[in-house]
């Protein structure tokens, strides 16, 4: 009795070994990123490596006084939920008819959409600052939303269809007899039931969207409508040569709007809601 | 209040036939049961009914309205599903309002009606709980349920029990017969289960491969069935079918001899004869219809299933519960001669 329990004792001791190791080994460049961060300049380069550096909180004031950090955040931020908001508004009702209805060249407009990531976003990087120039709208956050909401379209629609083809069809024969519309069922039946899936499809498109830059770069020529990605590439080229604490910080402000709100939402993440409704 | 007609209802899908020519006329309250083998058109029927497809030809009409391009949401009918398809996302309470607030029921109605449906089938515990965390007897009351809150014209039943054990499934049976007598709203059930089909019918529709094989009450089915696909599908053990030929008015095949059938046809016949009408005589009977070697022996508590080879052929039998023998043993069968049904061998139909 007792060495069975010993045993069990153990097994969650390895366990807790072995997952704290993956976390750790996972987190590191954020650790590394905040242990350069807040490092004195001159701590950063050095023959020998440096365990326990002098805390210092210079490179963080600098990014927030020299540069508009804020405003590339709030860029960053504006631009990306913008975007897939306009992504989800679309995304859905197409992810629906692709899943749901039978109709000519219903295929083939599934693969239209997805080939549209098929190619390298430089081809269409001239036609696209022209577009938007002839718009007037470089130079703008708006550009950057219909950009990044663009390029993630068919990623997202895709997702969702996945999910939206699990869901049994059963659950729409019923609403239907129930006496739903199209439209009610979409909204009080399905939407809710791959609630999981759009949350996954909208922080992909989030991911995606933070990291962009080709376009960013083409279409923010100003700091009035730079974004976080854009703001990073500039600091390794500023004329105080390369300051790595600096760049740590931003880099590790680029990534915690993500980081939040996976954080915020990972219950969703998992599958499972449509569990119960059919025989388990 | 409903009467369902069908009218000549096709259904293809290219060329593959689906139901075919189907001609059912359901009378107000009936109880009627689809019953047939998967694949047979009876969830086909079902749904055109509720206006999830649309067939191919014929007309559907309920109270001598044609229903054919009345939409699904616009009829008056309420449909369980075999996998229950609760709203995961909703309560039992609200999955129960669903079809109220859809058809606009006034507010003010829902609490009674939602708690009265529940009581019916004693869910009024299990309101405020999802689907997921309710067991599967629970679901399936929950889903029929939602059928009866706004009590419509027509119940569509797609195999509700089949995902429910054998002791849920009768206790379920009951009570959804209880409440279709009660609320006496026109029902169609489909199900493979052929006890299901007996308990429950007023009248019960066999099809197979998209067409109807026989309609008639549970009775008729049993004891009037019109072909081999019928005889055999019903019963358990089902109806033994015993190949052989008509002479000189006796039907013969060696170890099996019934004289005076009283049909004149020649050539290839089929016997039938239910497990049931079948005894087993001592062995110096010489009058005996049929022998055979004892093949096996099942009993089943109230009763024990006699299996006898005769030739190549095996003949169910059911005997008293004290019937004792050993493989092997040669054993003298008597027929009710009341009880015998002949089939033609190539088209399976009933020679009367």
């Amino acid at each position: 009795m007792s060495s069975t329990r010993s045993s069990k004792g153990e097994n969650l001791y390895i366990r807790y070994l072995v997952l704290g190791s993956w976390a750790l080994f996972c987190l590191m460049p954020v650790i590394w990123f905040l242990s350069i961060g807040f490092r004195p300049r001159t701590e950063i380069i050095t023959a020998r490596p440096i365990y326990f550096p002098t805390f210092s909180l210079d490179a963080w004031h600098m990014i927030w006084s020299d540069w508009p950090m804020a405003k590339y955040l709030r860029n960053s931020v504006a631009a990306i939920i913008g975007s897939v908001i306009i992504d989800l508004i679309l995304a859905i009702p197409a992810a629906y008819s692709l899943s749901r209805f039978r109709y000519r060249g219903r295929e083939d407009i599934g693969f239209y959409i997805l080939s549209t990531r098929m190619m390298a976003p430089a081809i269409v990087a001239i036609p696209i600052f022209f577009l938007f120039r002839n718009m007037g709208l470089l130079d703008t956050i708006w550009a950057l939303m219909l950009v990044y909401a663009a390029v993630n379209l068919s990623i997202v629609t895709w997702i969702i269809r996945s999910y939206m083809t699990d869901i049994p069809k059963e659950l729409e024969d019923a609403a239907r007899t129930d006496g739903a519309s199209d439209l009610r069922i979409l909204w009080e039946i399905i939407i809710p039931a791959v609630l999981p899936g759009i949350i996954t499809a909208a922080v992909i498109a989030m991911i995606f969207a933070i990291n962009e830059f080709l376009f960013t770069l083409l279409i923010a020529s100003t700091p009035d409508a730079y974004t976080m990605s854009v703001a990073l590439a500039n600091f390794t080229g500023g004329s105080d040569g390369l300051i790595y604490n600096a760049i740590a910080l931003v880099a590790f402000l680029a990534f915690m709007p993500v980081f939040l709100v996976v954080v915020a939402i990972q219950k969703h993440l998992s599958r499972g809601l449509t569990m119960g409704a059919i025989k388990g | 209040m409903a009467r369902i007609q069908l009218q000549g209802i096709q259904k293809r899908w290219g060329s593959v036939w689906g139901v075919r020519d189907v001609n059912i006329d359901i009378a107000n309250e009936e109880f009627l049961v689809l019953l047939g083998p998967s694949g047979c058109g009876k969830t086909t029927t079902m749904r055109m009914i509720a206006g999830l497809e649309d067939p191919t030809d014929g007309n559907i009409i309920v109270d001598g309205e044609i229903m054919n391009d009345v939409d699904a949401r616009d009829r008056d009918v309420a449909m369980v599903f075999q996998g229950y398809a609760l709203y995961p996302n909703m309560t039992v309470y609200e999955n129960i309002r669903f079809p109220l607030r859809m058809r606009s029921v006034p507010k003010n109605m829902h609490d009674e009606l939602v708690r009265r449906a529940a009581k019916m089938v004693e869910l009024t515990d299990f309101l405020e709980r999802k689907p997921r965390s309710l067991s599967g007897g629970q679901r399936q009351r929950a889903a029929l349920a939602r059928a009866i809150v706004r009590e419509p014209q027509v119940f569509l039943m797609d195999e509700p029990l089949s995902n429910l054990d054998a002791k849920l499934r009768q206790a379920m049976r009951v009570q959804i017969k209880h409440i279709q007598r009660e609320l006496k709203i026109t029902t169609v059930y489909v199900t493979h289960d052929q006890i299901e089909a007996m308990t429950l019918a007023d009248r019960i529709v066999i099809m197979q491969g998209g067409t109807i094989q026989q309609i008639g009450t549970p009775d008729e089915i049993y004891s009037d069935p019109a072909n081999t696909f019928v005889a055999s599908f019903i019963g358990a053990p089902p109806m033994n079918l015993i190949d052989g030929e008509i002479r000189d008015g006796s039907f013969i095949m060696p170890d099996v001899k019934v004289s005076d059938v009283g049909i004149n046809s020649l050539g290839p016949i089929k016997l039938g004869i239910r497990p049931e009408d079948c005894a087993v005589v001592s062995s110096n009977n010489s009058s005996h219809n049929l022998k055979g070697s004892v093949y096996g022996i099942e009993p089943t508590g109230d009763m024990t299933f006699l299996t006898l080879r005769v030739g190549e052929t095996n003949v169910e039998i059911k005997v008293n519960r004290e019937y004792r023998s050993e493989l092997g043993v040669q054993e003298k069968v008597v027929f009710d001669p009341k009880r015998l049904y002949f089939f033609d061998s190539d088209t399976g139909k009933r020679i009367r």
